[in-house]
Parts: structure tokens; sequence; C-alpha cells
């Protein structure tokens, strides 16, 4: 069967992920102990899909840089500088100059990511860290320079700004007061259809234009690796530059503007962390977004769909605690744990890896024991669980995965 | 006929190095023309110059008459030059059609790649040579010859007319080079004009219209291949005659030192990368392993050393079943190991050579000493390494030095002698010479001769043909991790021995 679903198209293949990822939530709150609607409902999507945004556009930077070869361990960085540019930007000229703004903010902190490693040949990491330290830094210099001179800004943190305009989905979500399909269909309590319904609701509803723009850029940005000439020049810069210098490419550009392109992405989420999630820059205010995108970047094997999907899962667990006041709904987390764990074992038999499947086994009981003698979960769980699902994740699918060949070494030109 | 290439007075000086002094080269239109000398006489700085990967000091360059300068690889493509590179430059995560058309994509609006157009093209270019792959393969699923034509076609689909091939055989087993070959006569037909790069001197005299011979940056002769033999040309290339790889008579003396029993190593996907494979190896014996790259040599390397785990059989060194100890204990109780890569595997390049003398031998004296050998003698070892300089004739300044500034073949004695010095019982050497040049060459072949006299047991892995025959006592061929053959090298010739090695002369056989 999965065999079958690999064959399908893009589209197709991530909605029949995303349907079996909904038909566990659907079955954990069949299955459960408690009253657990909450994993589905509509407020949960929506504020997962944001909590996504920041944690997508880190992972897209990452992308761009990583497919030209180079290491962007900087993000972190480069998303701060884009949180404090953001912010300024939004206070001074509006929300959506705002994001521009930070963008630019972020592709600062690339550019000199950029001069540091194709123009002098510094060690990736090395560079990624100096910018790192530099990025807060530097955004508390700007902000006693700037802020402090505002009513209600201050060294750590902005006056408030305001936000991107939002948009409702006509006839599905009920937007521009059409008749409102998705609510209809929640309000059902069919299993499995009322649960997607919820969830596109959350999706369609009072969604804002910097979130639709984040998410149009993930299928920009496959198209743009995959089907022109820029991309193919940045994708045989992380591949093996000297193969494309050999036919006259001149990889030190296109690792240069693959770099920037990857600063103004970072930059762009945390922008959007200042305007969109806060309404306000805070400094701290990334609480390491930067590094979690990373994560997302090979989580998602380097493709943009798997970005996507890996942003989701990180920011799901995030986004559950809110408004979950009984507990339940995090506690449920460990049920779905165990069943997508179950999944691996099932996965691991069929290829034949006994010691894998063992060990997802053992993980997977030690879940779902947790999960029936308790009733409540305590409050590091859900924060610790996006770094769990990573190490899981490496564990298991480690060689499945396949960076770019030549990511992280030092090019230089002439010598081969 | 026209003069396709014309190089007047080339001279390129490199710190320290003169790489090429006052170098003439002519080349006619349509005509293979080759160019030989020993590694390091200069042929891959001159191609480099006529490629525009680096500029010349002095020096003038004509393309079919006009006078022009290259300042990137760039300019010469543009004037209808195209490389073959020799290590592939290729992109191994890419579509074969991908790696084509980088440089001069085909595209619509936008930069958006015209993919239709980009294959109809490569189609095209591909009858007219008689050249076929598929554009969409990866290359990475590719074989070498397919790569080989792969590049190939990359140059030509850019609207070569001048072609330099750089030692295009080495990677190629002899059948692929007869389909090389026919590949280029065809070339030739259609045209092109082929600058080949190489110093195997039968295929010189086998494909070349002329041939220009460079010794230590200067061009010593240009001479037609039917007014010469290849004793001539060696002598014209090194300048006095060249050493063969040989070995006396027979220092066999019956004791096993090396013994593979049913040794299997199952790779990611289960399958058997070496396959059952018996041998022994005995005292003061040479035994060479042949075999196309990728069929199980290096897994069964790593399976001795240690460095690979063995799904079955069992593994002993001087009688001792080693098989579950770890690499240290290997090396320990007398496993010398020269590996294939010696910048990759042998040596820290930024370190300096004393330190790099103590790799793999840093738990003995005289590199360390004091409790359980845990403190570095730092005089013992820099005494060790200076008498390994001097008996293993690396030239370098001092032993100070960082690995990285000893050219490869000081870089291999530097290896082989470490090695040599810790007087291990048996020797697993992984392609001693490869990319060295006949001077250094000569002296590493004499090295693991006089050590195969004294009675040192040799495993010799290695892609040279003429080097596995001259040298070792019997010869083992792997195909598919497994050993298909066992031959006698004073029956056999580069030529029966590549048969085997791809597996033709099996099939014939059964």
């Amino acid at each position: 069967m999965i065999d079958k679903i690999r064959r399908l198209p893009a589209y197709a293949r991530w909605a029949t992920y995303a349907t079996i990822g909904v038909l566990i939530l659907t079955l954990v709150q069949e299955l459960g102990q408690n009253q657990t609607s909450h994993l589905t409902a509509t407020s949960t999507a929506q504020t997962a899909l944001k909590w996504s945004i920041p944690i997508l556009l880190a992972g897209l930077g990452g992308l761009f840089a990583e497919r030209a070869g180079i290491i962007n361990i900087g993000l972190e960085g480069m998303m701060i500088l884009g949180t404090w540019f953001g912010a300024w930007g939004a206070f001074n000229y509006g929300p959506y100059w705002g994001i521009v703004i930070g963008a630019i903010g972020g592709a600062i902190g690339g550019l000199i990511h950029a001069i540091a490693t194709v123009g002098f040949g510094v060690d990736h990491i090395i560079s990624g860290v100096a910018i790192n330290i530099l990025g807060p830094f530097a955004a508390r210099f700007l902000s006693s320079e700037v802020f402090t001179g505002y009513q209600g800004g201050s060294v750590t943190q902005s006056p408030r700004v305001e936000n991107v305009d939002k948009f409702t989905m006509p006839f599905l979500a009920g937007g521009y007061e059409t008749p409102n399909f998705l609510k209809w269909l929640g309000d059902k309590e069919i299993p499995l259809l009322s649960d997607i319904g919820n969830i596109l609701r959350g999706i369609l509803t009072q969604t804002s234009w910097a979130t639709i723009i984040a998410l149009l850029l993930v299928p920009i940005s496959a198209y743009v690796l995959w089907k022109t000439r820029f991309g193919l020049r940045v994708r045989i810069s992380g591949e093996d530059p000297w193969a494309g210098e050999s036919q006259g490419v001149n990889i030190y550009r296109y690792k240069f503007i693959a770099v920037m392109i990857s600063g103004a992405f970072a930059g762009f989420g945390g922008a959007f962390i200042s305007i969109e999630m806060s309404s306000i820059y805070q400094e701290g205010g990334t609480t390491g977004r930067g590094f979690i995108g990373l994560a997302a970047l090979i989580f998602g094997n380097w493709r943009p769909g798997g970005i996507l999907a890996a942003a989701l899962l990180f920011g799901y667990p995030y986004a559950l605690q809110f408004g979950d006041f009984d507990g339940f709904a995090s506690h449920a987390l460990l049920l779905v744990n165990a069943i997508a764990l179950f999944g691996v074992v099932i996965w691991a038999l069929r290829n034949d890896k006994r010691t894998d499947a063992a060990i997802a086994f053992v993980l997977g009981s030690l879940s779902a024991i947790w999960y029936f003698v308790s009733d409540t979960v305590p409050d590091w769980w859900v924060k610790i669980l996006p770094y769990v699902i990573v190490i899981v994740v490496l564990i298991f699918f480690a060689q499945r995965l396949r960076m770019p060949a030549a990511n992280g070494q030092i090019y230089r030109r002439g010598q081969t | 006929m026209t003069n396709a290439i014309e190089l007047i007075g080339i001279t390129k000086r490199f710190p320290g190095v003169l790489a090429n002094d006052n170098v003439n080269l002519t080349v006619k239109e349509g005509e293979i023309h080759a160019v030989c000398g020993e590694n390091g006489a200069g042929k891959s700085t001159l191609m480099k110059i006529l490629y525009g990967m680096q500029p010349a000091d002095e020096g003038v360059m004509r393309l079919f008459g006009r006078e022009l300068s290259f300042s990137s690889p760039n300019d010469a493509i543009d004037a209808g030059i195209g490389m073959v590179h020799q290590h592939f430059m290729l992109a191994n995560q890419l579509t074969v059609l991908e790696n084509v058309i980088l440089g001069a994509e085909p595209t619509k609006s936008a930069g958006l790649i015209n993919f239709d157009e980009a294959s109809s093209h490569l189609e095209e270019v591909g009858k007219a040579y008689g050249l076929t792959v598929d554009p969409n393969d990866l290359v990475e699923t590719l074989e070498v010859g397919e790569r080989q034509r792969v590049e190939i076609i990359k140059v030509l689909y850019r609207g070569a007319k001048v072609l330099i091939f750089d030692e295009p055989t080495a990677v190629l087993v002899p059948q692929e080079v007869e389909e090389l070959f026919r590949n280029m006569r065809e070339l030739k037909a259609n045209g092109a004009t082929i600058i080949f790069i190489d110093h195997k001197l039968e295929e010189v005299l086998e494909i070349a219209d002329t041939i220009t011979v460079l010794r230590q940056g200067k061009t010593v002769a240009t001479v037609k291949p039917q007014n010469v033999t290849a004793t001539d040309l060696a002598e014209l290339m090194v300048g006095s005659e060249l050493p063969k790889p040989q070995i006396s008579e027979s220092s066999n003396n019956n004791t096993i030192a090396l013994a593979l029993e049913e040794v299997s190593v199952l790779g990611d996907d289960e399958r058997p990368l070496v396959d059952d494979v018996s041998l022994s190896v005995n005292k003061g014996q040479i035994v060479g392993i042949a075999g196309v790259e990728g069929n199980g040599q290096h897994e069964l390397v790593g399976a001795i050393l240690g460095t690979q785990e063995i799904d079955s059989g069992s593994i002993s060194l001087m009688g001792e079943d080693i098989s579950n100890q770890s690499v240290r204990d290997r090396r320990e109780s007398g496993l010398g190991y020269v590996p294939q890569d010696r910048q990759d595997e042998g040596l820290l390049l930024t370190a300096p050579l004393w330190e790099n003398a103590a790799l793999g031998h840093q738990t003995l004296r005289p590199f360390s000493n004091g409790w359980r050998q845990w403190f570095i003698d730092k005089v013992g070892s820099r005494s060790q390494t200076e008498m390994i300089r001097e008996k293993f004739d690396v030239r370098t300044p001092n032993i100070d030095v960082s690995a990285h500034a000893l050219s490869g073949g000081n870089q291999q004695k530097l290896i082989v002698g470490r090695e040599m010095v810790a007087q291990p019982s048996v020797l697993v050497a992984s392609h001693p010479t490869r990319g060295i040049d006949v001077g250094a060459q000569a002296s590493v072949w004499q090295q693991i001769r006089d050590a195969r006299s004294a009675g040192l047991a040799t495993l010799l892995i290695s892609a040279d043909l003429d080097e596995l025959i001259g040298l070792s006592d019997s010869i083992v061929v792997m195909f598919r991790g497994k050993i298909v053959a066992r031959l006698n090298p004073s029956e056999i010739n580069p030529r029966s021995l590549g048969a085997f090695m791809t597996g033709a002369a099996l099939e014939t056989e059964s």
C-alpha cells in the first residue's frame, strides 16, 4: 500500500498522508479514556498552523542554503534580526512593510554568512554560530538606540504593532457572509469527516495573509529549485560545485544568492513572530525556532513538502496546549505517539529491520503504558515533544535521508 | 589541414614549481593528438590553461588561427573547446539530462527550463555520434562506462569542436577502453578534433595520429606513432628506461599468515557485498585481488581490517582468529594497511609529518610510552619519523611540515614507510601506487618486493593490471562480491584478466 501511495501525484500523496494523520487523531478520540475533542478542534488547527509558520519559514530558509551546499546554523540569529526589523518596520510603515523589512533584516544576516563562508571560505558552523551570537546582541543594541525613544518601547521590547489583514474562505468557512459548509460538517459529529471539516475550517478561517504567503512559498520553492535554471545551478552548487564550475557556472554567485534568500526567509519567519504572533518585538521571542526549522529541514529530507509536514508536526503540540484546560488532549498525545510507533513497528518488520522494530515496540509500549496509568501529563512533556519526534525520526529514518552531496564543504574556485 | 590549436611558448609558474616551461603544441583539425608524459610532467596544467581554468603566465593560444585568451571555462566552451574530465564531473543525485544541460540550459520565459527541448537536443547529439543514454536516469545508477558517455555527450551538447580527454582510460577496464576508442574514432570521423592525455603507451600508440611528449614541463618531442615503439616513447617520457613491476623467484615458505574462510558481508539491503570468500596468503607471498571497482574489494579490505562487520565466516592472522577483534587489536597483532585514498584515509593533511607517521601505531613504542602507552613520546616519534624519511626517501624540508605540503608520491612513500617499519606480518595494500609518478611507483614496488623477500605476506588490491600481474605470486578475481577466478600471473595478460573482471570470460565458459 505504501508503494501505491508513493506513486500518486504530489497533492494526492500529501492529502493521503494528512488523512492518515487525522484518522489516528479520530481513533484516539474514539478509543481514549477522556473527552479529547480538542485534538481536532477548529481552534487547535488554527493555532497549530500559525505556530508552524515560523518553523516552516526557517526550514525553507535552510533549504535554499543547504541545497547550495552552505550549512546555515545561523538561521536562529537571522530570525532574531527578522523579529527586530519586522517590528521596527511594522511600527513605522505598517505590517506589510514590516514583513518586507524583516526579511531584509534576515537577508543582512544571510549576507554576512555568505561573505564569510562563500567569500572567505570560513567553516560554515563557525560562521553560523557567530551569527547566532551576533543576532541577539545586534537586536538589543538597536532596541536601546531606537525603541527606548518610543512610547511603550524598551531595550527588550518594541511598542505594539498591527497585524496583517485576515482572510476567511467564502462558502467553505463562511467568509464574506456566505454559508459555512465546514462548520455544518463539523457540527454533524461524524467520525473522521467532521474532524477533517473542523481542521480545514481552522485553516481557512481568519487566516493571515502572511500565513498564506508563507504557505505559497512551499510550492514556489519547489518550482524554483527543480524547474528553473537558477534552481538547477543552486542545486549543482550543493551537489558537486566542481562539476558546475567545469561547465562554466559561477558557483560563488549562486551560493551567495541562495544564502541571502535563506536569510530573507528566516527574517520573514522572525517578522511573522513579531507581527502576527506577539504583536510586539520581544527579546528572546524566537525561542529557538530557528533551530527547530533546521530540524524540520532534516526531517523533511531537504524537500519543501517534507519541511511543511515537519513544521506542522512540530507546531501541533505547541498549539494543543492552548485551551487544553483539563490537560486531556496533551495526555492523549501519548496514545497518538504509541500508535505512530506501532506503525513504525509494522514498517520495520516489513523491511526486515528487527532491531528497529524492537526499539519502536518498546518505546510505543512505554508510551501506551504511560497513557493508561495516568490521567494527565506534566506540561514539559508537550514542550519536549518536538525534540523527541526529531530524535525518534533520526533513529529510524536517518539512513533514508539524503542531504546534498557537497553540503558543508568549503568550495574554492579552481581547486578540485 | 588547418591547425585547430596552436599553443606557443606557454609558461606557467606555481610557487616553487615551473609547471609549464615554454611548451609548444600544434594540433591539426580532425586528428587525435596524444599528449603524454609522467605524472607531474605538466600535462594537466597545460590542459587547464587550454580550458580556461587557469591563466598562463606567458605564451600565445590560437584556435583555428585566431588568437584567444580565456578567463574561465565558459570562454573556452564558447570557443568550442570541451573537456572530458578524468574524475567525472557529474553530480550523482542529478539526472543525466540535468548534468548535461547545466550551464547551457534552454529556457522558456522567467528562467524556466525547457526540459522537452533539452532532451530532444540531447537525443539528437547522442544519435549523431552513436552515444546512447537515458536522459532521465540518475547518474548514481550508471556504470563507469555509461558515466563516461554522459561526460562526452555533455561536451558535445555544448557544441565542442575540440575535445580534451584527460586520462579517460584510467577508470576503465580493457573492454570499456575499446568501446571508448570506437567512440573516439566515430567522433573523429564526424570532424571533431581530439586531444588525448594519457601515459599508457600501448593505448597512445593505438589511437593517436600524432604524439607530443612532455617531460618536466617542457615539450620533448612530437612524433608519429608509426615511427616509434613503446620503448622509445617511454624513454622520451622518463628520460631513461622505464621501471617495471617484477618479482624474483618465489620466496613462498608455506606458513599461512592471513586466512579468510567463507567470509560474507551483507549490505544495507541484505544483498551480499562480499559473498563467501575464502583465501589465504602465505608468508613471503603476494596475493593480488583484481576486479572492477565496486565488486566488493573495498568491503573485503574493511572486513580484514575490522572496519566492516562480517556477517559470517572467519578471519585469522598468523593462526589466531581475529574475526571478533577490534581494529586496534588487529593492528597491534601485526596487520599493516596502506589505504586506497591516502588523503582521506591515510593522512591527517593539516598535521605535521611526525604525527602522521604515528597514525595507526600510536599505541606502540616508540610513538608512545608510560602507563598503558597513554602518553605520546614526542622524541621517539620524531626520531622514528626521521628514520622513515631517510630509509624511504620521503622528500621534505623537515618533519614538521604538514602532510598536504608533500607531493602525492612522497605522501605515499611516508605511508608505506610507516607501515613497513612497524614490521607487520601481513600487509593489506590497497592501490599502493595510484596516482603517483614513475619514480615513486618504482620505490613503492621495491619496498613491497624487499618486504616479500623478508617474509611479509601481502594482499595487493590494484586497478593497475600490469602492477597486479607483475607483482603478484597469485591473483584472485572478484566479481559481484565473489571470487570468480584464481589465476597464475605468469599465464595471463591484462586483456585476459580484464575479461575475467567484467565477467565476460565466465559467461563464455559456463
